[in-house]
């Protein structure tokens, strides 16, 4: 899990004065890492919109490069999100209060873990929606919808690539965290903000979360309550 | 000269790069003469060139700088009043020029250009589909930017 | 300031017609005027361009260091180097100051100036109508003021950054001064080449006692 390191390490203590000797990037002058900082410390830090923006901008052109086409690009920011949303589920588990620091053990749990805190630790407010498919032939797909996502704040995607939707970095990160709470899924992004709703919300998307089959027969053994 | 029914109106935009090559053009209401598009390609040259003329036909001698500090570099054309309109001159930094046509009388066109900097600046230069010198062809800004206007010439 | 009021450019004018009066006394008077204004205003060039494009007149006044008018420099808040000029007291200083600068020769500035206006011209008839015709332009330094006659002959201004508009001066100066002064002069010619018949004495001085008059 990732907590304090509990062994400060004797590694380190050799290491350390050859470190203050060499500030730089990676080891500030006093010899604390990023790694030092208690990791609740920076709970309520907000983050630059416009720094993130640059940042994420640079991360699509990024993956834009070399790509066969949208699904492939698509394809790379998911890879992108991916490690991140491992990481956020033991990250944010961690700061949970004590008595519900279980992981999430079905999928309405997992979900609503996903669309409140994750949401919130990311974008400062929860998912606008949470639904399970109403078609019988797929109980394995639900929908996260959100009305206006924060990474496509500032994105206005070419009309000859109109089916590409950035979000698909979001989903990178959903996926993640699915997979790493042991409910292997396949998360994508859709642009739905077309038609009548468009006029509200034209960058609405939906995150088809699609779990894979064994998740749903395993779902099937639980007892429900 | 004056027509008091459209009082407060801004009639167009023109983005011009730091090359002289007209990037954006949008009319917001009628006013101007409408011209293709070759027309205004030549338009956004001329006045590329026109201001940095400007820039030199200082008739004075600059005061010799103190060597401490370095003098502003001297601004090209920044206001121009013709009897049917009003062209404001925002240069930025980097030498994209923003031209916007307003009606005469037009009030507070500093902070109208002001807002469309940063809308150009949060819909345009944070988008990763643009290309930077190239044409304007962004959505989010297009619409953020009529919406903008529309508000402004309707009040 | 405002060029506005009839009753003062009435004034000006009239001053200039009577021009017979020695020209001590009027630079008195000029100086007079100048005392009724709170801020000073500079007149940095003035040029005239014919239906040629040739330039038939250039006038360059005050450096930046000397204000134009001497008479009224004590009364006036100018910086400090003007001081020196404060000893030729009633007499129009601005013959020193046309020398050009040398950073550019006369004939490219008015060259220069005759190519911005004329795009500009070009420019606004084609947005605002064949009608429209371009009153002035301002950069950080300077504002150039600009009026054409139905003859078109061009008169530019160039002045410091904060004068209001100064079209009805620039047809003042066309009306009282350049159809009364070479226009109805016998002498001189119809056309100006190079200038000629322009920069004729009773011009040049009615000029300079306008110009410090409106300031």
């Amino acid at each position: 899990m990732a907590s304090q390191p509990i062994k400060p390490s004797l590694a380190g203590n050799a290491s350390q004065s050859q470190r203050t000797s060499q500030p730089g990037l990676r080891y500030p002058s006093n010899g604390k890492t990023i790694y030092h900082r208690p990791l609740n410390r920076s709970r309520t830090q907000e983050l630059s919109q416009a720094s993130f923006a640059y940042l994420f901008g640079e991360m699509v052109s990024y993956a834009q490069k070399r790509v066969t086409g949208i699904q492939d690009l698509e394809k790379r920011l998911n890879v992108q999100g991916h490690p991140i949303g491992l990481k956020l589920l033991d990250l944010l588990l961690y700061r949970e209060p004590p008595r519900t620091q279980n992981r999430p053990l079905n999928i309405i749990a997992l979900l609503q873990f996903i669309t409140t805190i994750l949401w919130r630790h990311l974008f400062s407010r929860p998912a606008d929606a949470l639904e399970k498919s109403s078609n019988p032939d797929t109980p394995d797909e639900y929908m996260i919808s959100d009305n206006d996502p924060l990474v496509n704040q500032y994105i206005s995607v070419p009309k000859e690539m109109n089916q590409l939707n950035c979000a698909a970095f979001v989903a990178g990160i959903v996926e993640g965290v699915c997979d790493g709470a042991g409910f292997p899924a396949r998360v994508t992004a859709h642009s739905v903000g077309k038609g009548e709703e468009g006029e509200l919300w034209p960058g609405k998307t939906v995150f088809l979360v699609k779990f894979q089959q064994e998740v749903v027969e395993r779902e099937a053994y639980l007892p429900k309550n | 000269m004056v027509n008091f029914n459209e009082e407060r109106v801004v009639y167009a935009l023109i983005i011009i790069n730091k090359a002289g090559g007209l990037i954006y053009q949008r009319d917001f209401a009628e006013g101007l003469n409408k011209l293709n598009i070759n027309d205004y390609l030549v338009l956004a040259g001329t006045f590329h060139g026109v201001h940095a003329i400007t820039t030199r036909l200082h008739p004075l001698h600059p005061p010799p700088p103190p060597s401490s500090e370095r003098p502003d570099p001297p601004s090209g054309i920044e206001v121009l009043e013709t009897e049917n309109f009003r062209l404001q001159c925002f240069s930025t930094l980097t030498g994209t020029k923003f031209l916007l046509f307003t009606e005469p009388q037009q009030p507070n066109v500093d902070k109208v250009m002001g807002k469309i900097y940063e809308l150009y600046g949060d819909y345009v230069m944070k988008n990763p589909f643009y290309q930077l010198e190239m044409p304007v062809r962004c959505e989010g800004w297009e619409r953020r930017l009529v919406g903008y206007l529309r508000v402004l010439n309707s009040r | 300031m405002r060029i506005g009021p009839p009753a003062k450019l009435g004034s000006c004018t009239s001053l200039v017609n009577s021009l017979l009066v020695p020209p001590s006394s009027l630079v008195y008077r000029a100086g007079e005027l100048s005392l009724l204004q709170t801020r000073k205003m500079v007149v940095y060039s003035f040029y005239i361009f014919d239906r040629h494009t040739e330039c038939i007149y250039s006038r360059l006044w005050a450096r930046q260091d000397r204000p134009i008018s001497s008479s009224a420099a004590s009364n006036r808040p100018i910086s400090t180097s003007s001081t020196a000029s404060g000893g030729n007291t009633l007499v129009p200083d601005l013959g020193p100051a046309r020398a050009r600068p040398a950073r550019l020769s006369a004939q490219d500035d008015a060259k220069l100036i005759f190519g911005t206006i004329f795009s500009l011209r070009n420019m606004v008839r084609k947005l605002g109508g064949p009608d429209d015709s371009f009153i002035s332009f301002r950069t950080g330094q300077y504002k150039l003021h600009y009026y054409e006659t139905p003859t078109s002959i061009k008169f530019v201004m160039l002045t410091d950054t904060q004068t209001l508009n100064m079209r009805n001066v620039l047809h003042q100066i066309y009306v009282n001064l350049y159809v009364e002064f070479v226009v109805k002069n016998p002498l001189s010619p119809v056309e100006h080449p190079g200038g000629e018949g322009v920069a004729n004495e009773l011009f040049e001085l009615a000029l300079d006692q306008f110009v410090k008059g409106v300031l």
